[in-house]
């Protein structure tokens, strides 16, 4: 599979990495001014910048800071997770075509979070405990359904590419599991889990931000540390095994980082799929270079991504809630199809 | 050893299948004892059990073993054409595309014809199987099983966020077509089978005259062209018959899977390596597995039922994993 040397292209893109980040951050804090300022009322500039100092008027104010704002947060920080998920699992399987999405990691989580809301539910639907504990249901299931597809992937020493179908075949049937809780749970319920299931960032509150920036606060440094790891992972395995790295304990820890991270984002956003594959590409063209740059850039693109798809169904949609997981999967699975097309030249 | 009868395993399934469609008209929410069942039967009436009988129990079981013989077939012909035991109509895309077909018809006509329904389906199939097969040819060669299911998958997944789109943007539709396209055998238009059936069985006959070649195909294409058998129409014809088949079964029933994966794969369980033989068997074992599937879908949640997918994908994705570990799957890459 073709993929910058992590040795060489170093020092290339050194001078341009500071450029390149700073220009993705341009981009992002653009893209968050602009959908603070779009939505279903108007808002014009000075208003909007008024309202975010805290001294605008009061309507403009609560619009803002208790709706726009979480959300796009949200947007931000699942983005965030999805996109270093996508990136960690593409070094651990060696293959760019891994993400948590393809891997069923994805699906896993979303059936976590559904025996969780069944589990803890009472009569009248209400949750009889903390919505805190969402992300930890969120990450059993992850983990379980990571480590089924890499215990069989590891004992069998299947090939990158028939890793991918152990995700494809068990994300299938956690989402047989998900379609089952869906059926057999109240109505009012199943249509609330049906829209999050598609993912949607539309009823971001702060609680729910402030978990997911605590868990991303834990896992995004935890990642970073892994950077050196995942370089070495790059060379064939012997090579690997020679430069002191412990393959099959480092592919473990990463799968199970990349599991935590895709539960932290899936258990508040839900399944917003594609992001996780695509970011890390676009990381990889506008920076070549070593993990923690890449890393580091794919975080500021996968946030940028879920903002913008965000965006998108706000406005062009609006006033439909069209989830924002449908327009990643419209532009994402081409690209997928694309990249898929070029592995496969490449091969033969 | 004596050769066991040639068309043992053919009476046995048909028996099972008699079998299975004898226990679902009986079973249920609550059990109708056979007396009753048979009056309902033969003399109709517009009691209650009569009804449950004769409007619920009758069609679910009728369009279950007619769409689930399709779907067989489908995979069969698919794994056939593409030499990849992999393929099935539901995990190839093909199921959605012609799910989006029949909503995008549904969105831009309204209320249409069933024939017209039924005609979008199989469109959208083939289109879609034209799609994703030339997708997996231009990306590793259609012999490369990986690269034709991780096609099929994604193209699923696109089809799919249409569909939610589509949906969301129009509220009517989706009222209309979300039950529909939870896929399932129970409260379906049981008028479309007038319809399914037949163009179920013509396209059975065509793929018994397509027997020898399908034979062939088997073989590596250079074998199969000394054989004097046009691979490429072969494999054409195949890849058709198998969207129209799909196309049907996802008009009557909405999109299900695994049927077309696992069905063939216990076919070919018999000993039997023929298409003469494969064909006729493909087709029943889908229809037992559908009805088997359609009883057991009413108990496993019991008293609320179970969508037939859930159940299938529990019986399909251990099949798939198998499959995966047995055969040198995705060594290419």
């Amino acid at each position: 599979m073709k993929s910058a040397g992590p040795i060489h292209a170093t020092t290339a893109s050194a001078s341009r990495r500071p450029i390149v980040l700073a220009l993705c951050m341009a981009v992002l804090c653009l893209l968050g001014f602009a959908s603070i300022a779009l939505g279903s009322s108007g808002m014009p500039l000075n208003r909007v910048v008024l309202a975010i100092l805290g001294t605008g008027e009061r309507s403009d104010t609560i619009i803002i800071w208790s709706l726009r704002m979480p959300r796009l947060l949200m947007a931000g920080l699942s983005g965030v997770a999805l996109a270093l998920a996508g990136f960690i699992l593409q070094r651990a399987t060696r293959n760019e075509l891994a993400s948590p999405s393809v891997l069923g990691i994805v699906d896993g989580a979303a059936l976590g979070v559904m025996c969780f809301l069944l589990m803890f539910s009472n009569e009248s639907n209400a949750l009889v405990v903390s919505i805190m504990w969402q992300p930890l249901a969120a990450a059993l299931g992850a983990l379980l359904f990571a480590g089924v597809v890499i215990l069989l992937a590891l004992r069998t020493d299947a090939p990158p590419l028939r890793t991918i179908l152990y995700g494809v075949a068990l994300g299938a049937l956690a989402k047989a599991g998900v379609t089952l809780f869906l059926v057999d749970g109240p109505v009012h319920r199943a249509s609330q889990a049906a829209m999050w299931l598609a993912g949607s960032v539309y009823q971001a509150r702060w609680a729910d931000v402030d978990v997911l920036a605590i868990v991303l606060t834990v896992f995004v440094p935890l990642a970073f540390l892994l950077s050196r790891r995942m370089d070495q992972l790059m060379l064939d395995e012997i090579s690997a095994q020679a430069s002191g790295l412990s393959v099959r304990s480092t592919q473990l820890m990463l799968f199970g980082l990349a599991a935590l991270l895709t539960a932290a984002a899936v258990s508040f956003a839900g399944a917003i799929g594609f992001v996780g594959l695509i970011a890390p590409h676009i990381a990889r063209l506008i920076l070549p270079g070593r993990a923690g740059t890449q890393m580091l850039a794919a975080a500021l693109v996968g946030a940028a991504m879920v903002m913008a798809a965000d965006m998108m169904v706000r406005t062009l949609f609006a006033p439909l809630e069209v989830p924002a997981g449908a327009v990643t999967a419209v532009i994402g699975a081409p690209y997928f199809l694309f990249i898929l097309i070029r592995a496969g030249r490449i091969h033969a | 050893m004596r050769s066991m009868p040639r068309h043992l395993p053919h009476v046995l399934l048909l028996g099972l299948i008699a079998a299975l469609a004898v226990v679902s008209v009986h079973v249920g929410i609550r059990f109708t004892p056979p007396s009753e069942v048979w009056r309902a039967l033969m003399e109709g009436g517009a009691d209650q059990t009569a009804l449950i009988v004769n409007t619920l129990r009758v069609p679910r079981t009728l369009i279950a073993i007619v769409v689930g013989g399709g779907l067989g077939l489908s995979g069969l012909l698919l794994q056939t054409a593409s030499r990849n035991p992999l393929a099935e109509p539901g995990l190839l895309g093909i199921n959605a595309g012609a799910g989006l077909a029949v909503v995008l018809l549904v969105v831009f006509a309204g209320n249409s014809s069933l024939s017209l329904i039924a005609g979008a389906a199989c469109l959208g199939a083939l289109l879609c199987a034209l799609l994703v097969f030339s997708l997996a040819f231009s990306a590793g060669g259609i012999a490369s099983p990986s690269y034709l299911l991780l096609a099929g998958v994604t193209v699923a997944a696109l089809l799919s966020s249409g569909i939610q789109i589509v949906m969301v943007a129009d509220e009517r539709t989706m009222e209309e077509l979300i039950f529909w396209l939870s896929g399932g055998f129970a409260d379906r238009d049981v008028d479309l089978l007038y319809l399914a059936a037949p163009a179920i069985a013509l396209c059975g006959l065509f793929s018994m005259l397509l027997h020898p070649m399908l034979d062939a195909l088997l073989t590596d294409d250079t074998t199969a062209q000394t054989l004097g058998v046009p691979v490429l129409k072969t494999r054409l014809a195949a890849l058709v018959l198998a969207a129209l088949l799909a196309g049907v079964g996802v008009s009557v029933a909405g999109p299900v899977a695994f049927i077309g994966l696992v069905a063939p794969h216990l076919a070919r369980l018999s000993g039997r390596q023929s298409h003469r033989d494969l064909i006729p068997l493909s087709l029943l074992t889908g229809s037992t597995l559908a009805l088997a599937a359609d009883i057991a879908a009413r108990f496993v949640i019991y008293p609320s039922e179970a969508p037939v997918g859930v159940l299938l994908a529990a019986v399909g994705v251990p099949v798939l994993l198998y499959l995966l570990q047995r055969k040198r799957v995705g060594g290419a890459a």
